[in-house]
């Protein structure tokens, strides 16, 4: 591959652009443009109006986690540690147990995820062999006036669902 | 003293220290909208008291309210606290005095006696104006060098070298004008500009001294302190330069200073070049002598700007997303009927003053209130040039700022300040 | 009356401010009691309705030159070990006091030797613009100008001299 030159002209050499003046009144034309466009109609406006007006949020969106289920309600996760493991904010802390709903060996039975930790980078889904743990909430927004309940507990990352349906999560295209 | 006597001092002393502040508020609130418009949104539009937002303006309340209520800091490393709480007080008063020379209307003549619409009737005028900003950068100068922060003594220094360079190229530009007008007076100013040139043009400084109006208007923008000559405070290099050390109503000080140094400057740029009080092609005897028809068209004017105006609050003070029963919308009803009822006002008053049975003293008042309306109008589009040209232009470097001032605007108001005299000289 | 006792002040002032220059440690708090100084010099100036004398003095000595003053002194970042040490200071000051006794004597003499009468020198429109300008421009103009080349010859002089320092490094 070449690597492309591209050569800009110099600009601001002719008298005119000296003078400056006259630059000046054209850029302030341009704002003024805005102003008024503004003034007369301000739905023309570029703001999305934030608390009541929320964000679309796509598939491939990294939000708050949750922990995903069979069909019949168990869970998948079987406590391998990978996510853990792989967390570079180190935010997962899982204590594992005996299984007993006879899907396999293990399961956590404490799984906890510091939201104040997570710097919401995805390793953890990309890590989990069971498809377990998933970033599709479509939460952005985690606000609480105490430390404590933003670690969030293992019966919260059940019941959260995703707000995507299966197939738009699978073709999210990671 | 008669009690009229005593009553026009209290109000042209409540004018001058009433309006200055009251600006604040406007072009704390224009700066913000003005900036947001700028840029393709809507600004400040939240804050609001049982709904009402007032387009924003409840905004400056909240704000001032949290600078007031915020804890009054000194760091401890300060060694010199009395220049410190000095600096900021040197930059608000002095911004406020310098507006006592300006005339906001014509001589008022009530009864056969005149009465100065001015705060202070000093005769030196303009050169009070020059006194006070050269006293303004010690608050600044002050500030910066009491912080005993690095930042803040560059700020201070830059503060110092940049008011000394553009008070310079300020002042002739203020001789070349003082050799058209022959008077340092403001008010003998003002009045002068009421005048046509050729019969057709009104006489102001603009079209008298074109290029002393971008000397003035540039060295003013520097002498304020704001864009592109904001070296003082330069957030992007030296954090927030001479306010650095300051926070709570301290720091409020130099920012509320900061916006009635803006108004003051305007008024005295409108004054100086913009025909102060003055309405084009209607000097005072003029209007005195027409003052029926004037207000007859005023008064049919009127109703049909207050249409446009509120045709305007409805379409925009809506929200711009579904919503039941949209609480703006009801607030714009609201807006619409006091601008319908303000406006009935204004066309009784009208009516009763000068229409019906005109008195010699009531057609004064109108005229004056007239000039009042004409001065403020143009100090506030004065101010909106101030708030634009800060959103447009970024900031110089500064051996720029430098260069611009020495080698530029120098030569520039010398140059014009021989043309002016030989003109006036060879016209004489 | 009220014009006597604003003059009182504005005198008492300014004599005050001369003392808290000559006696202040600091060079900062040194020239800020100098503004003081020259700004109730303006003061008197406006006593006597020399509205541009007044003027002038605001904007040139206290507004340009001093916070020239200020400039450099900030710019030279003078920390509180750069000051100088003076002893035996009040000693200097009693002496210099008893050695101007003598000459502010004369001065008393002279002015009580004035002869009484109508003490109103200060003419009519003195210290306005316009009265200022005919006797600078009409009366004085040699001396004027001679001085204005006086100082021209002295901004010469001082951009040389920046100048050559520039070329030796």
């Amino acid at each position: 591959m070449t690597v492309k030159i591209k050569t800009l002209e110099r600009q601001g050499s002719t008298f005119i652009e000296k003078l400056y003046l006259v630059e000046v009144f054209r850029g302030m034309r341009t704002t003024f443009g805005h102003f008024w466009r503004i003034l007369l109609d301000n739905s023309k406006s570029y703001v999305r109006h934030y608390p009541e007006v929320k964000p679309e949020i796509t598939p491939r969106w990294r939000g708050r986690h949750r922990l995903t289920t069979h069909e019949d309600g168990t869970m998948k996760c079987v406590a391998c540690f990978m996510c853990q493991t792989n967390c570079p904010s180190h935010c997962i802390s899982i204590e594992a147990g005996e299984r007993v709903d006879g899907k396999s060996e293990k399961m956590p039975i404490r799984f906890e995820i510091d939201l104040l930790e997570c710097i919401y980078c995805g390793y953890c889904v990309e890590a989990c062999p069971m498809d377990a743990i998933r970033m599709d909430t479509g939460i952005y927004s985690v606000i609480s006036s105490e430390r404590s309940s933003v670690v969030k507990g293992m019966d919260e990352l059940l019941a959260t669902p995703g707000a995507f349906s299966e197939e738009d999560y699978k073709k999210r295209g990671l | 003293m008669s009690q009229l006597d005593i009553l026009m001092v209290v109000l042209r002393v409540a004018f001058g220290a009433f309006i200055p502040i009251c600006f604040i508020a406007i072009g704390v609130w224009m700066e913000r909208r003005g900036a947001g418009f700028i840029q393709d949104r809507l600004g400040p539009n939240r804050c609001n008291i049982f709904g009402f937002r007032a387009g924003g303006l409840v905004q400056n309340l909240a704000d001032g309210v949290k600078l007031i209520f915020k804890e009054d800091m000194i760091a401890g490393h300060i060694q010199h606290k009395f220049y410190f709480v000095l600096a900021p007080v040197l930059v608000f008063f002095t911004a406020l005095v310098s507006f006592a020379v300006i005339p906001f209307a014509d001589t008022l003549i009530l009864g056969g006696k005149s009465y100065i619409m001015q705060t202070v009737p000093l005769d030196i005028g303009i050169l009070w104006f020059l006194a006070c900003t050269g006293f303004a950068v010690y608050g600044i100068i002050l500030a910066g060098w009491s912080s005993h922060n690095k930042y803040g003594i560059l700020g201070g220094l830059r503060s110092a070298a940049q008011v000394i360079a553009y008070e310079i190229p300020m002042g002739l530009a203020i001789v070349s004008l003082l050799v058209v007008y022959g008077t340092v007076n403001l008010s003998e100013i003002a009045r002068f500009q009421g005048q046509l040139l050729f019969g057709f043009i009104p006489m102001w400084g603009v079209i008298l001294q074109p290029l002393g109006v971008v000397i003035f208007i540039v060295a003013a923008f520097a002498e304020t302190n704001r864009t592109p000559f904001d070296f003082a405070e330069g957030e992007s290099e030296i954090v927030a330069g001479f306010h650095i050390e300051y926070s709570s109503m301290k720091f409020g000080m130099f920012f509320l200073g900061e916006y009635v140094a803006m108004f003051v400057s305007s008024a005295i740029i409108v004054t100086l070049f913009f025909g102060g009080y003055q309405i084009p092609w209607l000097a005072t005897e003029t209007m005195v002598a027409y003052a029926q028809p004037i207000a007859i068209v005023l008064m049919l004017l009127l109703p049909v700007i207050t249409y446009y105006f509120t045709n305007w609050i409805r379409k925009n003070n809506v929200s711009h997303y579904n919503r039941q029963n949209d609480p703006l919308v009801r607030e714009a009803n609201v807006y619409i009927k006091i601008c319908w009822i303000l406006a009935a006002a204004v066309e009784l008053i009208l009516l009763t003053l000068v229409v019906i049975n005109p008195s010699a003293d009531g057609v004064r008042i109108f005229v004056v209130l007239l000039q009042m309306a004409s001065f403020l109008l143009k100090a506030t589009i004065m101010c909106f040039v101030y708030v634009w040209v800060r959103w447009t232009l970024p900031r110089f470097r500064y051996d720029q700022l430098q260069k611009l001032g020495w080698q530029i605007l120098l030569p520039m108001s010398l140059v014009n300040i021989f043309i002016t005299s030989a003109v006036v000289v060879a016209l004489s | 009356m009220l014009s006597q006792w604003l003059f009182y002040a504005f005198a008492t002032v300014s004599v005050l401010g001369a003392l808290g220059l000559i006696l202040s440690r600091h060079p900062m708090n040194g020239a800020l009691w100098f503004v003081v100084t020259l700004v109730s010099l303006a003061g008197l100036y406006s006593l006597l309705s020399a509205s541009l004398l007044f003027a002038l003095q605001l904007i040139v000595y206290a507004g340009a030159i001093m916070s020239l003053i200020i400039f450099i002194i900030m710019f030279l970042n003078i920390q509180p070990a750069d000051i100088p040490d003076e002893k035996g200071k009040w000693a200097y000051l009693l002496g210099g006091c008893l050695a101007v006794i003598p000459i502010g004597l004369l001065l008393l003499k002279i002015v009580s030797s004035l002869p009484e009468g109508d003490v109103d020198i200060v003419g009519n429109g003195f210290g306005q613009v316009k009265s200022v300008g005919l006797v600078l421009f009409r009366d004085w103009l040699l001396p004027f100008e001679i001085v204005s080349i006086l100082l021209l010859v002295a901004l010469v002089g001082a951009v040389v001299l920046a100048g050559k320092k520039e070329m030796t490094q």
